[in-house]
């Protein structure tokens, strides 16, 4: 099915405008799919501030928008300056090779395991968007 | 239950010469896992590797038959 176009600029505003944006099942603060929690669990290492998305009151009409606009259908997502970096494989993989940090622009965290955080910060000043809503 | 070895065939015909290998992480066909390493990723940022892969089996994603494929890519030394 075609995406609603209405959506789709909205979503396209919304990676535009965020640096780092990340399409999750849940919140940051509680994560509704081990994905997702996995992605959220490298950025809170990386002392970088990214919008996140909560696509579960949206699951369908937001994958026929990502598979539009980066040919992907399932969440987690992660974009980093308006292009889709990858979904948690691919986070997990450029954590641990460093790519990440390069691609955020940011020093690699000293520890770098991603089962090392919980779900909170282990970083206290690690600052982070309020998740954005969609109506 | 999807026939892995299928999938494997998809996967190397997408990408004649990579070495494919499908895992099935619980035995219940519910976690996938498919490791490539094939020359065509040379180049290619991971999303875009990915991509390939999971274009190999877009067929087995759209009938159902799977619903998650956990990939690793890897580019021959």
């Amino acid at each position: 099915m075609p995406a609603d176009p209405e959506l789709k600029s909205k979503i396209e505003e919304l990676i535009g405008a965020n640096p780092v944006l990340l399409f999750m099942k849940g919140t940051p603060e509680m994560p509704r799919c081990g994905f997702s929690m996995r992605v959220v669990q490298v950025l809170d290492q990386m002392n970088v501030e990214y919008g996140a998305i909560d696509v579960l009151p949206a699951l369908q009409p937001l994958r026929e928008v990502t598979t539009e606009i980066a040919d992907w259908q399932t969440f987690p997502q992660l974009y980093v300056n308006g292009a889709l970096l990858g979904g948690a494989d691919i986070v997990e993989e450029m954590f641990e090779s460093g790519e990440l940090a390069e691609a955020l622009g940011v020093e690699q965290p000293e520890v770098a395991s991603p089962a090392q955080s919980g779900a909170t910060s282990a970083n206290g000043d690690v600052q982070q968007s309020p998740p954005l809503q969609i109506e | 239950m999807v026939d892995l070895a299928e999938l494997k065939t998809m996967i190397e015909v997408a990408l004649p010469g990579a070495e494919v290998e499908i895992s099935d992480e619980d035995g219940g066909g519910q976690h996938l896992r498919a490791d490539v390493c094939a020359a065509q990723f040379e180049g290619l940022s991971r999303i875009d590797q990915h991509r390939l892969v999971k274009a190999a089996v877009k067929e087995r994603f759209d009938d159902g038959q799977i619903h998650a494929l956990s990939v690793k890519t890897r580019v021959p030394e």
